[in-house]
């Protein structure tokens, strides 16, 4: 075989455990553990911050922060759950369960996976360094300009958002244009686009969103970035710029990001409510096709978040008509899972508790939704507390209720051990009821004229008992998340091994062992219907219900690549060394500030380091094999 | 399988379980001040009866979907654990799915009907309810400028309107986006800075309604809020008659010395005679060129915006609809702003604030100053333009205007240092009688170097007498 010589930079990593096999891993099921490390301990730095928020406003007139601290605190803690932990607990799924779903060894381009990881964890990190280097982003998550510019917003926060959020734009890209080949091109024989399992349908609708949107808030951050750092005036109206224009560049990307971060989590329940209902899921077709739609819908809604701004009648009632548009398939996938319930025998043990907590919550923030997608009401809705407990029905209730559900449902595949279920149950109810203490009362606030984004409140305004019980209720969530990480404790200090199919599942991953091993498959599976594993097991059920003759599907003994051995991708630091430079590179951009005058404009030198870091890294990566010599 | 079988389940038993409907409704205090129900204006009712409308129809789908989901939990549950065996194995119905995609399409049809109706029917003023009254705002941070077009009326943070009549506001920003809502009164609208807004809305009842800006706008967005006071017509016109009358006489020894202070430390921003109708007339002038001032040096301006003070001692409020005015509030807000509304600029930018010169006694004659700043009675005698001094030399008269009501020390001082306008020392040697004439009277033909232009209001020259401005053209060659 012959290889261009090239002089190997780094050598790659040899032992398959330590730290430096981490950091040069590129094992989809080890990068996805990253994820959901990674994810989890953002979800409890903004949950810390909540809980200040909610403590600042427990009381009218209250100082515990100052406006300062509570404007950083609200903008932290959106741009983090939104994110750092919505996102990547999304991919972390995408990880483990995409290749064990479709019968695949390892994502389409295992280092770029990597590289995705890394790119994630350094913007995330470097945002958060913000708190300690001269104040954190304190715009508010959705960064409205002209707030942002250099003369109202002076200090660098900021530019770390802006600069932030393009590194892990990078990552979110990477990432997308990963699943979508890895979905397109790696199912195993037979598996149709239709015998997909739903979670999967809804990843790649999901990627294919975030493949398209991430590129829009891109081109808002750069000129954002140019706006502070160079001293354009894209957004400047002082100099014929449009702050609007941020506004629907934020939304063209906002409102499809709303469903990237809830698709996953109805793909999820889509798999749990099937597999513990004993029943097919109800409408396949239907769901997939809602999916699909919500997805392609999602692009046309998006001044329904800019109903106030004041676009002109014309402009508001169209968005009125896509908007409410939207709930139809919306609804189509919430009768479908009732209906999948419907006639089942249900098993209700904390995945389908978590669930069906998903459908309830989800209906609420729904219906909510539906009230103010009414220009005339949202005038009163808008900016208020109503609008901050509906998508936090969507976003809580649904997104994180859903990848509980899905933490619950794969934690024995991804680690071989049960998450106790009595714990779990109490997990569940006190993050439910804590939910909607917290949340319920939110309605009222904003209907009793609560506006958002308020660091306190005056006396007499009615809002004092909603706000007390509402930040009781954050505590109970608090509480609930203390019992998960007790559970999770607990469950990993335990000896007791989870069997390879512990709750009778459907779909191929449960068809191997748990944890699976480096390959996921020994052989891989040729498939033959939706829920193939589930019709191995009982492969009279696929003539009596179907009415359609189907040959057994038997595992097929043939292994794609032939002969014995299993060829994974190698381990290689290239992705982690890209993804630094590129990070560096970015935020190199920090030295140079428009309000400097432009003769002292001097080089950014971080960025420079940077792009030779990346450069070294990429011709690295270029020129290192895929799989090293000989491994396997 | 076919609908019926599906649905058997339900005919078997009642719906047991009624979920319970959210009592929201229920706990609403309609009289609370930003309560969007309870409403007094037909904007903010036909919101409110839209919203109670879709709100309905949600709690019945509401009740439906959640009553189901919970018949469906309790009636479908594995009752044994060991119960392994499988239940009929249904994969979909075409029947269904095409139910309850159009039965939501009729749902969403009856409400999108009225809503665009409604967007529609509140594009601008009705054109057959009679003539609508302008009133211009513009929002700054964190602060509202309201001037009534036509009628010489500039005052800030408190909107007053006239019931039964529409009111059209043509709203601006001076800086960053803000939102302007009047929750008894109509639902907001973004202010767009670089661009326009107008919003009309009309009070059926009297009242004093809690306004809010709604859109974050920086470190003191929470504290931006303001008031809208509707009255019967014949009051509404009393008090714009007053807003254009004079101020009475000051009669404490402290409002006097708090005068000077104030002509000193405060007029550079703060107008307080607008009463006198160019004055009013020439505010929005005088606040832009404050403004420009402010961004050229941000660092180190001494100026910025600020809201209009003329007949301060009629308002309710003080510090944006933040507290209700009276001594002992006022005294606290002058003494350290920051700590009543953090963020605010006054104790950045002020020089008593920056140099730590403000004592209790200034706070105490501030005070009192700011709370004896109201009009004449409709009866009283019309005093002339300026509270003229008719005794002692040209010079001390001149004085007497420099330092008084006219403000010009608030900018000016008499030594070299330059505050917002330059020193005056030593101004007869630079300066022509008619030079000093012409900088007074019309600021704009030259501007000295270094200083921002059309700062100095351009109203000296009607709101001076010949005789006040020959006086301080002596007083000011005697510098």
């Amino acid at each position: 075989m012959t290889t261009i010589a090239f002089p190997t930079l780094i050598s790659r990593p040899t032992s398959y455990t330590g730290l430096w096999s981490w950091i040069g891993t590129v094992d989809h099921k080890r990068i996805g553990t990253l994820y959901g490390v990674t994810a989890f301990l953002y979800f409890l730095i903004g949950g810390i911050e909540a809980l200040i928020i909610r403590g600042q406003l427990n009381t009218a007139e209250n100082d515990l922060v100052s406006p300062e601290i509570y404007n950083q605190l609200f903008t932290m803690h959106g741009t983090t759950m939104v994110f750092m932990v919505v996102m990547p607990m999304s991919a972390a799924f995408f990880n483990w369960m995409i290749p064990l779903m479709i019968g695949a060894r390892d994502v389409a381009f295992p280092r770029l996976n990597g590289f995705s990881y890394w790119a994630f964890l350094f913007g995330s990190i470097f945002l958060n360094l913000s708190f300690v280097l001269g104040g954190a982003p304190d715009a508010g998550w959705f960064g409205y300009a002209n707030l942002t510019g250099n003369t109202y917003s002076p200090g660098d926060g900021v530019t770390f958002w802006a600069l932030g959020l393009t590194i892990l734009g990078v990552a979110s890209l990477a990432a997308s244009f990963n699943f979508v080949v890895t979905i397109l091109n790696m199912r195993a024989p037979g598996m149709g686009l239709m015998k997909m399992p739903v979670f999967v349908w809804m990843a790649l609708v999901t990627n294919v969103l975030m493949a398209l949107a991430m590129p829009v808030i891109a081109v808002a951050l750069i000129q954002l970035g140019l706006d502070r750092v160079l001293g354009t005036n894209f957004f400047n109206p002082v100099a014929g710029g449009d702050p609007v224009l941020w506004q629907h560049l934020f939304w063209l990307f906002g409102h499809p990001e709303v469903y990237i971060l809830i698709l996953p989590a109805m793909g999820i329940v889509s798999e749990t409510l099937p597999v513990f209902s004993k029943k097919p899921l109800f409408g396949y077709p239907a769901i997939v096709l809602a999916g699909a739609v919500i997805g392609f819908m999602g692009w046309f809604v998006w001044s329904h978040h800019m109903f106030t701004v004041g676009l002109g009648p014309a402009a508001n009632s169209a968005f009125t008509i896509s908007t409410m548009l939207i709930a139809v398939p919306t609804g189509v996938k919430i009768f479908n899972w009732m209906g999948t319930v419907w006639g089942g025998k249900l098993h209700l043990n904390t995945s389908m508790l978590f669930s069906l907590g998903f459908i309830a919550m989800f209906v609420i923030g729904g219906l909510s939704g539906v009230t103010h997608a009414s220009p005339p009401t949202d005038a009163q809705q808008q900016d208020t507390y109503y609008i901050v407990a509906h998508f936090h029905y969507v976003l809580f209730g649904g997104s994180i209720l859903g990848l509980f559900a899905g933490g619950y449902y794969w934690w024995p595949k991804m680690t071989g051990k049960r998450l106790g279920e009595t714990i779990g149950k109490w997990h569940f109810w006190t993050m439910l009821i804590g939910f909607n203490l917290t949340f319920g009362p939110m309605h009222w606030l904003g209907l009793n004229g609560m506006p958002r984004r308020i660091s306190t409140y005056a006396e007499g305004m009615g809002w004092e008992t909603s706000n007390a019980i509402a930040t009781v209720g954050a505590m109970l969530i608090a509480v609930g998340v203390l019992i998960f990480i007790i559970n999770v404790i607990r469950t990993m200090s335990s000896k007791q091994k989870a069997e390879d199919d512990p709750w009778d599942g459907r779909t191929l991953e449960w068809s191997i062992p748990s944890p699976p091993p480096a390959y996921n498959f020994a052989r891989i599976p040729q498939v033959k219907s939706v829920d193939d594993f589930w019709y191995t097991k009982h492969p009279e059920l696929l003539h009596d219900e179907r009415g359609e003759q189907t040959e057994s599907a038997a595992p097929v003994e043939e292994d794609t690549h032939g002969g014995g051995s299993i060829h994974l991708p190698s381990m290689s630091y290239y992705p982690f060394v890209v993804a630094i430079g590129m990070s560096i590179g970015i935020v190199g951009f920090m030295d140079i500030r428009a309000d400097i005058p432009s003769t002292d404009l001097q080089l950014p030198w971080l960025s420079v380091v940077g792009i030779v870091v990346g450069m070294w890294g990429l011709l690295g990566w270029i020129f290192e094999p895929v799989t090293a010599e000989g491994g396997h | 399988m076919n609908l019926r079988r599906l649905l058997r389940p339900l005919r078997s038993r009642f719906l047991l379980l009624i979920p319970i409907v959210p009592a929201l409704l229920v706990a609403c205090n309609k009289e609370d001040a930003q309560s969007t129900f309870g409403t007094s204006g037909p904007i903010a009712d036909t919101q409110a009866s839209l919203f109670i409308f879709i709100f309905w129809i949600a709690v019945v789908v509401f009740v439906l979907v959640e009553g189901a989901l919970i018949y469906s939990i309790l009636k479908f549950r594995r009752r044994e654990s060991s119960d392994d065996s499988l239940p009929a194995q249904i994969h979909g119905n075409n029947k269904l799915e095409i139910i309850w995609t159009i039965i939501p399409v009729f749902i969403l049809i009856a409400i999108a009907i009225p809503t665009i109706k409604t967007i529609y029917d509140h594009n601008g003023p009705p054109s057959d309810e009679g003539p609508v009254l302008e009133i211009n705002v513009r929002a700054h941070q964190w602060w509202w400028e309201i001037d009534y077009p036509g009628e010489d009326v500039v005052t800030s943070n408190e909107i007053h309107i006239p019931v039964g009549q529409w009111v059209n506001f043509t709203m601006h920003s001076d800086d960053v986006i803000h939102s302007f809502w009047v929750p008894k009164l109509a639902g907001k609208l973004d202010i767009i800075p670089g661009d326009v807004r107008q919003l009309a809305m009309k009070a059926d009842e009297a009242g004093f309604f809690f306004g809010q800006c709604a859109e974050f706008c920086g470190e003191a967005h929470a504290k931006m809020r303001f008031r809208v006071k509707a009255e019967e017509p014949e009051e509404f016109q009393n008090w714009l008659d007053s807003m254009r009358r004079p101020p009475v006489e000051l009669v404490s020894d402290d409002a006097m010395a708090g005068q000077t202070l104030f002509a000193a430390n405060c007029s550079s921003c703060h107008a307080t005679n607008t009463w006198q109708a160019p004055a009013a007339r020439n505010e929005r002038t005088r606040l832009a060129g404050l403004r420009t001032a402010f961004i050229g040096n941000i660092e180190e301006s001494a100026v910025i915006p600020a809201p209009n003070l003329t007949h301060f001692a009629t308002r309710a409020t003080l510090g944006a609809g933040l507290i209700e005015l009276n001594s002992e509030n006022l005294i606290k807000w002058i003494a350290d702003p920051d700590d009543v509304k953090e963020g605010n600029r006054m104790k950045d930018l002020a020089a008593p604030y920056r140099n730590n010169s403000l004592s209790s006694d200034d706070v105490r004659q501030l005070s009192a100053y700011l709370l004896e700043l109201k009009p004449v009675a409709a009866d009283a005698v019309m005093e002339p333009a300026s509270g003229g001094a008719t005794g002692g030399t040209a010079e001390e008269r001149g004085e007497t205007v420099f330092t008084g009501s006219s403000g010009c020390s608030g900018c000016h001082s008499t030594g070299s240092d330059a505050l917002v306008g330059p020193g005056l020392a030593d101004l007869s040697s630079r300066s022509s009688d008619a030079e000093i004439h012409q900088s007074i009277t019309d600021p704009s033909a030259v501007v000295v170097k270094d200083f921002p232009d059309s700062v100095m209001p351009q109203i000296f020259g009607s709101t001076l007498s010949s005789d006040e401005l020959n006086d301080l053209i002596a007083y000011l060659k005697s510098l």
